[in-house]
């Protein structure tokens, strides 16, 4: 069905060349079309209720929670096991084998004897033999620091400082959540059908919304144990502030390269809803909109604490920026070019985190249009071939799109210094240096422009011999191309076909991929750890599963209040 | 035991990649698998009954073009399996279906044809009509005829035996592929031939299997998963300690 965004006729989207360059999406930011947005717009919007229907935890706090999932169309439970932790083995590296909290998502009812399965399973996580019937499969570490300090404050009888949640915005993170079939569980094409969970990652985001909530319940249960006349339960603005962390490394990579079309697909619905949003006439209420706005992402980015040099000196660059955005905009009419000259000004003044942040809020105005876009997020993922094409079209597709790829060199040992491979750890992914260690001979073939590159020096010399060749015939010639070929088909034929980067070169920096991806699941607190992990935070701001009730009403006003919680600050600690 | 799709289609492309295949063909090679079984074809037995052959063939050796005119082609397979670079076949008929409107393409000495299926799934997706056609034995003859029409996910799918077939010494190793842009090539059984039908299966009987599948999972057996886990294990680089610090955080987690 199409949707308002495709029958604009002449959006003006911004160049793959300035959209997909990887410095730039390393620089986005968590918006409106993110997976754990949509999500909670959703849950809102169609009364999704959560109970717990088993609560099984001991003095310690360990042991299991069941919750049960009610949507319009469907019933889920969400299970957790919690269980003591040695702190030696707590680590969140994919090549961890134990953890303070396992957790799945099941599809219907949870009998005694699935039970019994998950309880033998769902510890072991990668070790373990899934059940079909699990949707999503995940486990966390606590954040002990503040999970120390909430139980401690609870019980007794005070409200955590707030300051402690804006250093850290969690209890838990997350170290892997797992989909699509992954040690057994359910295929995400099962969920293809299914209203509720058939948006990319909305059955992981809703785990780890789950997880939060029994995140509450826990060090809520915790200070009754240590103190039941004094302890008191977490205040509901810190129990919005709190969020869930997520730590993740360079598994994130693979997934962004193996999966052009639904890049392409996020960043395409992004850019149109860009695209339009900058379109639409400014009036004296959205002026005011964008720079109440801009004084909220402001304080958040004052607030935001990192240990890594270079994301707080971005972070600074950003406040800079936006406060001076802040006193442009102020000195600005709502006259019928102001977007346009907002985002020229901001080209010419602002950082590149302060540009895409001006992006997201400007998409943050124009919910009734853009929203639309979130049910077009998905897409199946398969490369065609078109084996009738000419190899001169081929070539020339090459030299029109992906321009970019030809700037591959290989005598430069610059350009081939890193190799990706998978280690026998755990098959976790990791970078060498080919020139100093061993594995390049199996290494993962994820640098996309080395091997455009390689594709089109060999049909030049094809072309030499076989002006009127067509694809096929190429490829009967050399067979180790069809998918690099097809995939530059496929690709070609998008707006936003590649990340414009060679993921060998010296100079590429891992971390962009990782937030590229991070920022369309709505992370925040983006907190490297060295330049290949990074700690971020999921849901903090969001409202809590009580506050989604339609009891409340279902009104358009109260829905869209629900939906305002992007880039949370501090609460008053005196209000709580 | 049970395996999700994704998993059998993953860990398939890596074990072929293991094997040596390029990587496109190591990523058809496992989706076609996956797809036969998932639609109940036996996907998975096939594999299994081809992978001994697999682990012997030169996966770099690629099929030669014998004849080929501008409606006709014949390939030689050199007696490996469909799951290599076969492909390319089925895609030079594709090709000059497009070009002719219908196209012949016979691929001459292979092994495991029935996994093809999985890969004219991908044609008929482009909107093409396609039809194979195989022999698998002398005694008794039996013929096996897959349609699928453009547009469609799944085919129509014929085998049946044949009482009173002509004498023949020719060795039923090959495939027969016809393509056409413009008009259904649907396997239709002649009722006053002598034959008997072994298995029709339709549309609706494929797509039932489908969504059982994604229910139920798959089952693979357990010493076919390992030796795929171990050929796919070939891919895995022994770990160090710099690499391993190299990939973390390089600080606690206990914080």
């Amino acid at each position: 069905m199409a949707t308002q965004l495709d029958v604009q006729p002449q959006l003006k989207l911004r160049p793959a060349s300035r959209v997909m360059n990887l410095v730039r999406l390393g620089s986005l930011h968590a918006s409106r079309l993110s997976f754990s947005r949509s999500l909670v717009r959703q849950m809102a919007r169609e009364d999704w209720t959560v109970t717990t229907v088993r609560s099984e935890l001991d003095e310690q706090g360990h042991g299991a929670v069941i919750y049960r999932l009610q949507t319009p169309h469907h019933t889920y439970h969400g299970v957790m096991f919690s269980q003591h932790l040695e702190p030696e083995r707590r680590s969140d590296r994919v090549i961890a084998e134990a953890w303070d909290v396992t957790f799945a998502l099941v599809q219907g009812e949870v009998e005694d004897t699935l039970l019994e399965q998950m309880a033998a399973n769902v510890p072991l996580q990668e070790a373990g033999r899934q059940h079909p019937r699990l949707l999503v499969l995940s486990r966390a570490n606590k954040s002990l620091r503040n999970f120390d300090h909430f139980v401690e404050a609870l019980a007794l009888g005070h409200q955590p400082d707030p300051a402690w949640l804006t250093r850290v915005g969690y209890l838990y993170r997350t170290t892997a959540v797992y989909g699509n079939g992954k040690f057994g569980i359910a295929d995400y094409a099962r969920l293809q059908k299914n209203p509720d969970f058939n948006r990319p990652f909305s059955a992981q985001m809703f785990a780890v919304y789950l997880l939060r909530h029994f995140s509450i319940q826990q060090v809520e249960h915790l200070a009754r144990v240590r103190s039941v006349d004094r302890a008191v339960g977490l205040a509901p603005a810190l129990q919005r502030y709190l969020g869930i962390g997520n730590s993740t490394g360079l598994g994130m990579a693979p997934f962004l390269i193996n999966h052009p079309q639904l890049i392409q697909q996020w960043v395409y619905c992004r850019e149109r809803a860009l695209a339009w949003a900058r379109e639409q006439p400014p009036t004296v209420v959205s002026r005011l909109q964008l720079m109440t706005l801009l004084h909220r992402a402001h304080q958040h980015f004052v607030e935001t604490v990192t240990e890594d040099g270079e994301q707080t000196q971005r972070n600074a660059a950003t406040i800079v920026s936006i406060a001076a955005v802040i006193r442009w905009l102020d000195q600005m009419q709502a006259t019928p070019n102001l977007w346009e000259e907002l985002l020229d000004w901001a080209d010419d003044y602002c950082s590149l985190e302060a540009q895409e942040l001006i992006n997201t809020l400007l998409i943050e105005l124009y919910p009734d249009l853009i929203d639309a876009a979130e049910n077009e997020l998905g897409c199946e993922e398969i490369l065609e071939l078109q084996p009738e094409m000419r190899v001169a079209a081929l070539k020339q597709m090459i030299e029109s799109r992906f321009a970019w790829a030809l700037d591959y060199d290989p005598k430069n040992p610059d350009h081939h210094y890193w190799f990706w491979y998978r280690s026998v750890e755990k098959e976790e992914p990791r970078l060498g240096v080919r020139s100093d260690e061993h594995g390049a001979e199996k290494e993962l073939s994820l640098a996309i422009g080395p091997r455009i590159h390689r594709t089109y020096q060999l049909l030049d010399a094809f072309l030499d011999r076989s002006p009127r060749g067509s694809v096929v015939e190429f490829l009967m010639a050399h067979p180790g191309q069809k998918e690099c070929v097809r995939r530059i088909q496929t690709m070609g034929a998008t707006p936003y076909g590649e990340i414009q980067a060679n993921l060998w070169h010296r100079g590429m920096k891992p971390m962009h991929l990782l937030r590229t991806k991070l920022s369309f699941f709505g992370a925040s607190r983006f907190d490297p750890k060295s330049d290949r992990w990074v700690r971020v935070t999921l849901f903090q701001g969001a409202p809590l599963f009580c506050e989604l009730f339609s009891d409340h009403g279902t009104d358009k006003e109260r829905l869209a209040a629900l939906d305002d919680w992007s880039f949370p600050v501090e609460p008053d600690s005196d209000l709580l | 035991m049970k395996v999700s799709f994704n998993e059998l289609q993953g860990m398939g492309r890596k074990a072929f990649i293991g094997i040596g295949f390029a990587e496109g063909d190591a990523i058809d090679a496992a989706e076609m698998v996956a797809w036969m079984e998932a639609h109940g074809l036996g996907g998975v037995a096939a594999l299994k009954k081809g992978l001994d052959y697999l682990l012997t063939e030169d996966p770099t050796e690629a099929l030669t073009l014998v004849y080929q005119d501008a409606d006709f082609s014949v390939l030689d397979a050199h007696n490996h399996s469909i799951l290599g670079n076969a492909s390319l076949a089925v895609e030079l008929g594709y090709a000059r279906a497009r070009a002719r409107g219908l196209s012949v393409t016979k691929i001459g000495r292979c092994h495991n044809r029935v996994l093809v299926i999985g890969y004219l799934s991908r044609l008929a997706r482009r909107g093409m009509n396609v039809t194979a056609f195989w022999r698998n034995s002398h005694e008794p003859l039996i013929e096996q005829v897959v349609g699928f029409k453009a547009g469609h996910p799944v085919p129509e799918i014929c085998v049946y035996s044949l009482e009173n077939a002509p004498d023949d010494t020719e060795k039923n190793d090959g495939i027969t592929l016809i393509m056409a842009n413009h008009v259904d090539l649907l396997p239709s059984l002649r009722s006053d031939y002598a034959l008997t039908n072994l298995m029709r299966q339709t549309e609706e009987d494929l797509e039932r299997q489908r969504d059982s599948a994604l229910v139920e999972g798959l089952e693979v057996d357990d010493q076919l998963w390992n030796t795929l886990k171990s050929l796919a294990d070939r891919l895995l680089v022994e770990a160090t300690e710099s690499s391993r610090s190299g990939a973390g955080s390089g600080a606690s987690d206990n914080d």
